[in-house]
């Protein structure tokens, strides 16, 4: 094993911040890291849902959102700071942007590259796949 | 102990929930020298256990941990090793 493959489907905000805090900690430490976003966890990364906040949540988010005087880096923050640390990709996942009619262009600029899910499995083959 | 540390770079994370000031020792960290003395300054308690224990696990060594109760914040200190 040598790494992760994260398989990221939520749109919830907690998991969101989980993977994003879990997934740039092991990058940083040079542990390799592939996240592959698909369904709902690319659709988090929309440059227009970034815009409007607009995420499910639990009590743990809403305590995020309303925490003052701190400095709270969001999910695609710290994965866009730890690709500049470490061995951090993140790819799309091809059928989700193709069902709305999208490109990369209107998500977030922390994607690798798009993939299907032959293309994902070539990539998590030798790393422990995490489902979230 | 810590009074006798002289930190050679501070940096000051305070203000930034986990994992941001583990994010900017790393980044830091990444581009001294060995022999390096760090000051991680944080408000977030988390982190004052988590540093530790990424440095250790790095191969660094942490030197000291001081709480600044008054103001707030904690003091990491840290050395590089590589």
């Amino acid at each position: 094993m040598t790494g992760y493959a994260i398989v990221l489907e939520s749109a919830r905000l907690e998991r969101l911040q989980a993977v994003g805090n879990i997934a740039a900690i092991a990058a940083a430490s040079e542990v390799p890291v592939d996240i592959f976003a698909t369904m709902g966890g690319l659709e988090a990364f929309d440059k227009e849902r970034i815009a409007s906040m607009d995420y499910e949540m639990g009590e743990v988010g809403q305590a995020m959102m309303q925490a003052e005087g701190m400095e709270m880096a969001m999910f695609y923050e710290n994965i866009a700071q730890a690709k500049e640390l470490g061995p951090l990709s993140v790819y799309a996942c091809e059928l989700s942007m193709d069902m709305l009619g999208k490109t990369l262009d209107d998500y977030h600029e922390v994607f690798d590259d798009v993939l299907g899910v032959s293309g994902f499995l070539s990539h998590a083959e030798d790393k422990q796949v995490i489902f979230v | 102990m810590s009074e006798s540390i002289q930190p050679d770079v501070t940096v000051d994370s305070r203000g930034a929930t986990c994992p941001g000031p583990l994010m900017d020792l790393i980044g830091k960290v990444k581009k001294l020298e060995p022999g390096t003395v760090v000051e991680l300054l944080t408000t977030d308690s988390s982190s004052s256990h988590d540093v530790p224990e990424w440095v250790d696990k790095a191969g660094h060594e942490t030197l000291d941990v001081v709480e600044h109760e008054d103001e707030g914040y904690w003091s990491v200190f840290i050395e590089t090793t590589k």
